[in-house]
């Protein structure tokens, strides 16, 4: 195997860090609710059924919309002279400085180890009814791939068409959407681990486990 | 007219086209798109017309607070759906004028896109009125069991009635534009059929309702145009035919009118056929108090039959080819009936009746579309490098492809490219001004492994010589 775990861990310990770019989600009246470089914190508790730090409240059809930090970090950038003022879909509000933790650190390194099947194109994907029970029902990891099987629904320009597998068998590791999500061309749709690399990925989650500070 | 805004909530040709009515009606506008469009030809030619105040950037065409919220900030006091999007979904419209700041619909009052916008209530109340409709459901099917004992019927039907070969369609039932619907041949594997429409109906539109009727073969697809007014006046633009359609039954060439006798020779009386279904359309649209554009939608079978399909309660993306050979007394050159359609949701008088309307020539409309005809007209995506075409008195083109600059296409859309309307005095002339027109057209463009365009002009090319032939 030509990927050196050493080398991947030190690369991100020289960077852990990642900007998250919030965007307003929709039209409305923005009213900001934190300063900059005011820490905030993401969505905690068993579930992540507990919201993260109130970022802004934006206002449309008279309905407050709260929304508040995916992510850990610290605010940059804030566009404090859009407070109060209405804004468009899309419009750039703030820079949140995240901190990457362990999970985080080993689905990136993950992405380096498994073969992941990309997105053909930008479209809408889903998965076949079939491998969708699977995955709702938690059995991914023992689902096995191999050349030819129907895994993926591709929704282009509402046409659907039925991705087959290309690449080495092994178990559909990790899943990278959600049915019905748009992804560009290139993203990953999901991860199959060759059955000979199985003893590496569960390396690579033991190391990172044990040398990784969150 | 007193002064009003117009919010255009669509995109593309149409954003285009509902520009330019405003503008001859002297009405100020505001255009919405979203991330994938901001290239658009709509939006670059708004922020030259009306500059950035009069261009928002909203999250989706299709979330009716972002089109409320757009309205409201920007004061328009009109709404234009253009076709697709909110065109025909009466809570929007309802919720348009029920609001606590009323804003104008551009289209019918909510009440008929209510009962004309479900193809099964319409089919009930064209039943009602002795108007001929197709054999089938008569609403959404959400059982197996009551689909396959549907299906059985029609099939036992068909063959009662000497038919060689019966089939079946099935449908999404909040499908349309003829996206979500199969052909059933044998009962055998119509299970396997109800089974993927019902999964792709709840994919795309979120119910898993479906349609079963019987299938037609061997017929003509024609629409009769329709304008009317808030003040019980119903005036027709004539009949389309719009038989050249996509294996998607998606169309791609359409004529004005729908027969043309003078031609071909038909096996039934082309003219009394289209008479018939305009007499029929406009039973209907009175009875409901239709009251502004519409289009009813006919097939018509080699026996000279036609069967309503449904009503479209909105302005068709193939409209202009009845306005081009439509005259008004009084009125010089052909009706724009974007722009009769917003005086009539504006509560304006329409200023002529049936008598004054007389037809000149045929128009034919060219829908160029970036696909592969050869391999199930499947969507092609990519950059257009080059896009060049005529410039004729006879011919209008309508793109939100900009000429001066490389165009991707959108992957969410459809990748519609171009509008062309033809005009000749008769058939022959359409035709053959068609088929230059389309040898003058040059598209180049690549997709993202460098290989070239691929259109289906080479098609239409070819379908021209068929139009109106039965």
């Amino acid at each position: 195997m030509s990927i050196n775990l050493n080398d991947l861990l030190r690369k991100y310990k020289s960077h852990p860090y990642e900007d998250h770019e919030i965007l307003a989600p929709h039209t409305g009246v923005v009213k900001f609710k934190v300063e900059e470089g005011q820490a905030v914190k993401g969505p905690s508790g068993q579930w992540l059924h507990r919201p993260g730090t109130l970022l802004y409240i934006l206002e449309r059809e008279k309905n407050p919309k709260r929304i508040t930090s995916r992510f850990d970090g610290i605010v940059t950038d804030l566009r404090v002279d859009l407070d109060g003022k209405f804004v468009e879909a899309g419009q750039p509000l703030m820079l949140i400085r995240h901190r990457l933790n362990k999970q985080e650190i080993t689905n990136r390194i993950l992405k380096e180890v498994l073969h992941i099947f990309p997105a053909p194109e930008r479209a809408r994907y889903f998965f076949t009814p079939e491998t969708s029970t699977k995955i709702e029902k938690g059995k991914a990891k023992s689902l096995s791939v191999k050349t030819g099987d129907e895994i993926v629904i591709m929704s282009l320009m509402k046409r659907d068409t039925i991705l087959n597998y290309e690449g080495p068998s092994g178990v559909l590791y990790e899943v990278y959407f959600k049915n019905g999500d748009i992804l560009e061309q290139g993203a990953p749709l999901f991860g199959v681990c060759l059955p000979e690399r199985l003893p590496f990925v569960e390396k690579v989650i033991q190391r990172i486990k044990t040398e990784w500070d969150d | 007219m007193k002064k009003e805004k117009v919010l255009i909530a669509n995109r593309g040709e149409i954003a285009i086209r509902i520009m330019k009515a405003c503008n001859e009606l002297g009405l100020d506008y505001v255009v919405v798109y979203t991330k994938e469009d901001r290239a658009s030809g709509h939006v670059k030619k708004a922020l030259k017309e009306r500059g950035s105040q009069a261009v928002y950037r909203i999250s989706s065409y299709k979330d009716p607070n972002e089109i409320f919220s757009v309205a409201d900030h920007s004061g328009a006091t009109a709404i234009h759906p253009g076709y697709g999007f909110f065109s025909e979904d009466f809570r929007f419209a309802r919720r348009a004028a029920l609001r606590n700041r009323p804003i104008t619909f551009i289209g019918p009052r909510w009440e008929v896109i209510r009962d004309l916008g479900s193809k099964i209530n319409t089919k009930r109340i064209a039943k009602s009125l002795r108007i001929p409709v197709i054999p089938g459901s008569d609403e959404p099917i959400y059982s197996e069991i009551e689909a396959e004992t549907l299906a059985e019927e029609l099939f036992l039907k068909q063959k009662e009635q000497g038919i060689d070969k019966p089939s079946i369609l099935v449908k999404a039932s909040a499908g349309g534009g003829g996206m979500g619907i199969e052909e059933v041949n044998h009962l055998d594997v119509f299970r396997q059929v109800y089974r993927r429409i019902q999964n792709y109906a709840k994919r795309q539109f979120g119910d898993e309702g479906v349609l079963i009727e019987q299938c037609m073969r061997d017929y003509h697809h024609l629409e009769v145009q329709l304008l009317c007014s808030q003040h019980k006046e119903v005036v027709h633009f004539g009949t389309r035919n719009c038989t050249i359609q996509s294996t998607g039954r998606q169309k791609r060439v359409e004529v004005a009118p729908g027969f043309d006798p003078t031609i071909w020779e038909y096996p039934f009386d082309a003219r009394k056929v289209l008479d018939d279904m305009v007499k029929y359309s406009i039973r209907l649209a009175e009875k409901v108090e239709y009251d502004n554009v519409g289009t009813w939608e006919w097939i018509v079978t080699r026996d000279g039959k036609p069967y309503l399909l449904e009503v479209n309660t909105r302005i068709q993306v193939e409209n202009e080819i009845s306005a081009c050979i439509s005259r008004i007394s009084r009125q010089r050159g052909p009706v724009n009936l974007i722009k009769e359609q917003i005086r009539s949701a504006l509560g304006e008088k329409l200023n002529f009746s049936q008598r004054h309307v007389s037809f000149e020539g045929t128009s034919i409309e060219l829908r160029i579309v970036a696909e592969d005809v050869k391999r199930g007209f499947a969507p092609w995506c990519g950059t257009i490098t080059r896009f060049e075409f005529p410039d004729e008195p006879w011919v209008r083109v309508y793109t939100h492809v900009p000429q001066d600059e490389p165009y991707e296409i959108p992957t969410e859309y459809d990748p519609n490219l171009a509008l062309v309307i033809v005009w000749g005095k008769d058939t022959q002339e359409a035709k053959k001004r068609a088929k230059d027109f389309i040898s003058e057209t040059v598209i180049d463009g690549k997709d993202s492994r460098g290989n070239g365009i691929i259109t289906n002009l080479s098609y239409l090319y070819e379908k021209v010589d068929e139009v109106l032939r039965f």
